[in-house]
């Protein structure tokens, strides 16, 4: 019990931590939200377009929770289309009828039981110009359809529901780890994503390798530095790679100077220094140079 | 620990897609190093500091002074240097054996710096002197000295871009070679063609033949200050030896017919040529020595062009046996040949690499000439420079620079082209020029 009790009490207190240094974390977000989002927002755009096609699109649209209960008691809507035909005017007409039996349902249990009054509220007013349109029709199928669908639509509207909080929830639980990742380097004091590529992107621009290493397969230097607060190198580059000849001297000095001529590194923020300090670069040309501009074969 | 505990805790919670990545990136041990890799560089002409070598008497700063330009106009004409204004130096070097200070250098961006001196010594002889300093690492990278007759000067500088360019490349460099090619005057209906030699910047032209014969397809002896090349004397085509040195010339060998297309072979000890019978061509290869010639190829076909690979083992050549002009490899003792060009169009006067790697080519398809490479095997095959005329490359001694000929229809000129495609040069040449042939180093 006790330690239950304390687990929970530091659980609590994690989670409180936690959601105060998210707002550090925002920055990291920037990466993983890219790269969830693309996928998101196709598959949602897609999910959306596939619902509201077989009913008129555009009055749906304002409210997604409402036209899915509309598209499954469309089929009982066809009992009344039977109805229907004897005025020759209405197919088009016919389809927001069941907008109104949709809007129409949750009223009345709306008035029995409290909950979905908010939504009731908005249906309602959309309903009533609406009957107003379509005096003669409308009545009749309301009431005969009241009793069985309220069972019907119920249960379809729990399976709707079931449904549109699973997309919810992968929705969330993808976004959610966004922030999980910022929580995760804000607790450590690390360097974020963006620091470190900011890191490389400057080393990168700055390091000539050398055209022997272009056919030195194999040549990998690895440098340790130790970093000053201000960014610049505490004490100069260490080769951590032994080597000799030519090819490696030429390779080894070209890394150094990029090292050497990048100071001072001002994208490490010195409030965690810690991470930084001491970092191990390793340059390789290994998959640099497949992209020699090769022109076409004759 | 705890910490750790409850972040996977929330982790769970939360059953984030991003795990792997939040494992990737959680937190490490104290003391632990973090890794970095750098696998992508920015290749750039590195800027490079060359101040005027000191003279060691008032008399000598000409001559230190030009030592200076030849280096800087080597360096940049290599495409991997850039020269840095001289303008914009801070520090005046007059002692170049003092350590320069590194600060001045820095502040123009000067990755490098060159310091050197020339003196005349008591025996009449140059001394030559550099120091070679990587300016951020503070620390000195090569220092050599070299002794010369005065007139040589011109060497030492390229003897001394060579040792730049290869510790700071860590490649062989080209610059201490010479070119061989044909020099052309006179009207396009009368052009007189005399064999030609100079340094590879175009520097110190002298004439070899008077233009009496046209003269055709010159080649070093890689080993030997000797070339061999095809003249129109009487009698059709041949295949002559010249000593560069002596001006001696020799007809090579004795064959019944038209010679031409010839080349020595690595070691300098053959000469493999191509025989004209009837309307086909063979390849033939001869012992300089015991004057042996062997039979290579017996096909109804043309083969021309032949080249040694740098081992000496193989042999590439055009061939049109497949009905068009195509590049095969064989062994250098003869037998099977495969082809190994495939690309639209033909392909002729294939020349291997010094390194190996490469075989250089003359690509002709839809009306225009390109200077190309491909591998032995065949494969890579890509094309460096394309126009109205590019003909006959030849590869510098390190391989990665060829020079071909261009004749954009007023007559030809020669260029350079790294293999890469890139920096893309005119070679000077006193008047029109074709058919060049890259020296091995001299030295």
């Amino acid at each position: 019990m006790i330690s239950t009790g304390l687990h929970a009490a530091v659980l609590l207190f994690a989670v409180v931590t936690f959601t105060g240094k998210s707002l550090e974390a925002t920055p990291v977000e920037a990466l993983p939200v890219d790269l969830l989002s693309e996928k998101e927002f196709s598959e949602m755009t897609k999910g959306v377009k596939d619902a509201p096609k077989p009913d008129k699109p555009k009055p749906l649209v304002e409210k997604i929770d409402t036209p899915k209960p509309v598209e499954q008691q469309a089929p009982k809507i066809d009992t009344k289309k039977e109805i229907a035909p004897t005025a020759e005017k209405p197919p088009e007409p016919k389809p927001p009828e069941p907008k109104k039996e949709a809007k129409a349902e949750p009223e009345k249990p709306a008035q029995e039981t409290p909950k979905p009054d908010p939504i009731a509220e908005k249906l309602k007013q959309p309903d009533k110009p609406k009957q107003e349109t379509k005096t003669e029709q409308p009545k009749k199928p309301d009431k005969p359809e009241k009793k069985p669908p309220k069972f019907d639509a119920s249960k379809i509207a729990a399976l709707l529901d079931k449904r549109d909080p699973t997309r919810n929830a992968a929705t969330g639980s993808e976004l959610s780890s966004s922030p999980s990742l910022g929580t995760a380097s804000g607790l450590a004091a690390q360097l974020s994503q963006s620091e470190i590529d900011a890191l490389r992107a400057r080393l990168m621009a700055l390091w000539n390798p050398p055209v022997g290493a272009q056919d030195a397969n194999s040549v990998q230097i690895t440098i340790r530095i130790r970093f000053k607060r201000d960014g610049t190198l505490e004490i100069g580059p260490q080769v951590l790679t032994s080597g000799s000849g030519v090819q490696f001297n030429a390779m080894r000095d070209s890394a150094v100077r990029a090292v050497l001529v990048g100071q001072p590194y001002t994208m490490l923020r010195p409030d965690h220094y810690d991470s930084w300090k001491e970092i191990d670069f390793t340059f390789d040309t290994k998959e640099m140079f497949h992209d020699i501009p090769v022109r076409r074969p004759l | 620990m705890t910490d750790n505990f409850f972040m996977l805790n929330r982790r769970g919670l939360l059953a984030g897609a991003g795990a792997g990545t939040l494992v990737a990136l959680a937190p490490r041990r104290a003391g632990a190093v973090l890794r970095l890799d750098i696998n992508q560089g920015n290749p750039q002409p590195m800027p490079i500091a060359l101040p005027d070598f000191v003279g060691g008497a008032p008399g000598e700063n000409d001559v230190a002074r030009n030592v200076t330009a030849v280096i800087a106009n080597n360096l940049a004409r290599s495409g991997l240097f850039a020269p840095i204004n001289p303008q914009a130096y801070t520090e005046k070097i007059v002692n170049s054996d003092a350590v320069p200070r590194f600060p001045d250098w820095r502040v123009i961006n000067a990755q490098a710096l060159v310091t050197g001196r020339v003196t005349k010594q008591g025996d009449g002889r140059l001394k030559a002197e550099f120091r070679l300093w990587d300016v951020f690492a503070g620390q000195q990278l090569d220092g050599k000295q070299y002794f010369t007759t005065p007139d040589n000067w011109r060497r030492i500088a390229h003897i001394i871009s060579d040792a730049i360019y290869e510790r700071l490349t860590g490649e062989k460099g080209y610059f201490d070679s010479r070119i061989v090619f044909i020099d052309e005057t006179g009207p396009k209906d009368r052009r007189v063609k005399r064999l030609a030699i100079m340094d590879q910047d175009g520097a110190g032209v002298r004439y070899l033949t008077r233009g009496d014969d046209l003269v055709l397809t010159p080649r070093f002896n890689p080993s030997t200050q000797e070339i061999t090349y095809m003249s129109y004397g009487q009698g059709g085509p041949r295949v002559y030896l010249l000593n560069i040195e002596t001006g001696q010339r020799e007809i090579v060998g004795n064959f019944p017919g038209m010679t031409f297309a010839p080349r020595f072979s690595p070691d300098g000890q053959r000469v493999i040529l191509s025989l004209q019978q009837g309307s086909n061509a063979n390849l033939f290869v001869m012992d300089l020595r015991s004057k042996q010639t062997t039979r290579l190829t017996d096909t109804p076909a043309i083969d021309t062009g032949p080249c040694y690979s740098p081992d000496g083992k193989s042999i590439c050549f055009e061939s049109d046996r497949g009905g068009s002009q195509q590049i095969y490899v064989m062994p250098a003792t003869g037998g099977p040949a495969q082809r190994i060009s495939f690309g639209e169009g033909h392909h002729s006067t294939p020349v291997w690499s010094p390194r190996g790697d490469y075989i250089a080519f003359t690509g002709q398809a839809r009306g225009g000439f390109a200077i190309g490479i491909l591998k032995p095997d065949g494969s890579g095959e890509r094309v460096l420079t394309e126009g109205f005329h590019n003909e006959g490359p030849t590869f510098a001694p390190n391989g990665r620079v060829l020079m071909f000929f261009r004749d954009p229809g007023q007559g030809p000129s020669l260029y350079t082209i790294d293999i890469t495609g890139r920096n893309e040069l005119k070679v000077p040449t006193p008047s029109l020029a074709s058919d060049p042939a890259w020296s091995p180093l001299l030295s």
